[in-house]
């Protein structure tokens, strides 16, 4: 069952040597990193690392490695005969890498166009694994928060990110569920899927959870938050 | 990020730009010059400060004192690393002798010294006379655009722990201008000329990492040569050497712009963006904020510095 989760955004900066000698968001950064510290020491059986992408499946832990070579060429993409998951799950292993997390890992991906039930049905299913299952789930609200938004401004991101968070902060999953997909998509909210997954993981228990991030400083909505289940 | 300068794809170079050639250090390593240590790939901006009246760009602009250190204030606030103090032009014109040489640099760069402790401090000279009140003073390198002609500066920058410019000038000696000169093979001589004068440094004790090559643009050379040592520069950075260039508002850029020294910066500029990019690591020049920001520039194309800030497109 679900014991524990972990929010963070799945923005290519978070990557420290995307944004040159700035480190342009050590706050998000640290943000991130407590919040994976914290999901490790939830001391689960197994971590699963959850990000939207092409299509569902899932990676080999072992194999799949973070390649920022497609963001920034030149910058060193190290080996190139691993697999290269979707960003979100690769800056989700950082992520583990950098708590110093060892133990059991899953790599899932969920296709960016699942509908919410299969997209609940795959958390419920992950929260099978083990007795004792945490999810990292790598997704971010809407990339059109201002008029200087990669996605420039659409008034309506500002309810839906609003209502993200208060279902994140007040434990209530289920709302997640509830997210409508083609807006989430006009909005370029990429994380819908990953979050209805979280939803389906919970299996109706009403979590709590520590806001530890909650801003979009260049216009895309990140939340990081940590959530325990019982 | 760290430096990735041997590993970088895509560096320029032709089928001249060569292996590497006898004499050079393990492939360009730290550059010390007083006090400071650069690693390849760290761009540097020599700023010239002309203790003459008389010198081609902005004449007599730094002749008195108080001038010449508010320039100092300016280019260090704009970027320079290095301050180059120089008390004799290029040209030919009145006689300056080295007492005379002396006192128009020496207590000037003392000044410079007690004004900014960690500058480093460069004497524009070929006297190995001048060098010593030079490195007396404050000096921590010794720019000798003259090839070497008195060959005691070597071992005055040996006794005083100064840098060495080893520069290309043919068979030009100092404040001549070329006449008819040429080359059979260009690229050939400069890289002989500069190789055998940091080979002469290194026996008389200049340390390796204190060594500096310089192909001097329009020393012993006429535009065709000067533009012949920018497209090349690879062959002499392959060397493994610190390269200068001083290409600052030079006749070369003039001539093939068809344009006076003050209306030289564009071009100055294209020849320093180039020269950067063939590797060079000390840039010479009158204007240091235009210079810094080009090869700065230049240093992040070359993925030798990273951006100032990335976010387009990453959030």
């Amino acid at each position: 069952m679900l014991t524990a989760a972990a929010l963070c955004p799945a923005a290519p900066l978070l990557a420290r040597e995307l944004t040159g000698a700035d480190p342009v968001v050590p706050e998000l950064r640290q943000a991130c990193r407590d919040a994976a510290d914290a999901l490790v020491h939830t001391d689960p059986e197994v971590i699963v690392v959850v990000g939207a992408g092409e299509r569902t499946r899932t990676w080999d832990a072992a194999r799949a490695r973070l390649d920022l070579s497609r963001y920034a060429p030149g910058l060193g993409a190290g080996p190139t005969a691993v697999e290269t998951p979707p960003l979100p799950l690769g800056l989700g292993c950082r992520l583990l890498d950098e708590a110093g997390y060892h133990g059991r890992r899953e790599l899932q991906e969920v296709g960016a166009n699942e509908p919410a039930a299969v997209c609940a049905a795959l958390g419920a299913s992950l929260a099978e694994r083990a007795v004792r299952v945490a999810l990292l789930v790598m997704a971010d609200g809407s990339a059109r928060r201002g008029v200087k938004a990669p996605g420039y401004l659409d008034e309506r991101s500002a309810g839906f990110d609003s209502e993200v968070g208060r279902a994140v902060r007040d434990g209530d999953l289920p709302a997640l569920l509830a997210l409508d997909a083609a807006l989430a998509r006009a909005l370029m909210a990429t994380g819908r899927p990953a979050w209805q997954v979280l939803a389906g993981a919970t299996d109706g228990a009403r979590p709590t959870s520590v806001i530890r991030y909650d801003d979009d400083p260049f216009g895309v909505a990140y939340l990081v938050a940590s959530l325990t289940v019982g | 990020m760290s430096d990735t300068a041997d590993s970088q794809p895509g560096r320029p170079g032709g089928p001249d730009s060569g292996g590497p050639h006898s004499g050079g250090p393990d492939s360009g390593g730290m550059l010390r010059l007083g006090k400071r240590a650069f690693p390849p790939g760290q761009p540097l901006i020599m700023a010239i400060v002309n203790r003459t009246p008389d010198s081609f760009f902005q004449p007599g602009t730094t002749w008195t004192e108080s001038a010449a250190l508010d320039r100092v204030d300016q280019a260090i606030a704009e970027g320079a690393d290095i301050i180059d103090v120089g008390g004799i032009p290029a040209a030919p014109g009145v006689e300056v002798d080295a007492a005379e040489e002396i006192r128009r640099i020496a207590g000037f760069i003392g000044a410079v010294r007690t004004r900014y402790p960690d500058i480093v401090i460069s004497a524009d000279t070929w006297r190995h006379e001048t060098g010593r009140a030079a490195c007396k003073a404050g000096a921590d390198l010794l720019n000798d655009s003259w090839g070497g002609f008195d060959e005691r500066l070597a071992e005055v920058a040996a006794e005083m722990g100064a840098g060495l410019v080893c520069a290309h000038v043919g068979s030009q000696r100092p404040r001549t201008r070329p006449f008819r000169v040429a080359y059979p093979d260009l690229m050939a001589d400069v890289l002989e000329q500069t190789l055998r004068q940091a080979n002469r440094a290194l026996a008389a004790g200049v340390p390796a990492d204190r060594i500096v090559l310089d192909p001097a643009h329009d020393f012993g050379k006429n535009t065709w040569h000067s533009l012949e040592v920018t497209r090349r520069l690879a062959e002499l950075t392959a060397t493994g050497w610190p390269v200068l260039v001083s290409l600052s508002n030079k006749d070369f850029v003039g001539e093939s712009l068809d344009l006076p020294p003050e209306q030289r910066l564009a071009g100055t500029l294209a020849a320093t963006a180039v020269s950067a990019w063939h590797g060079a690591r000390i840039f010479r020049v009158h204007q240091v904020l235009e210079s810094r920001q080009v090869v700065d520039m230049v240093a992040t194309i070359r993925g030798d510095r990273p951006p100032a800030r990335t976010v387009r497109g990453l959030a």
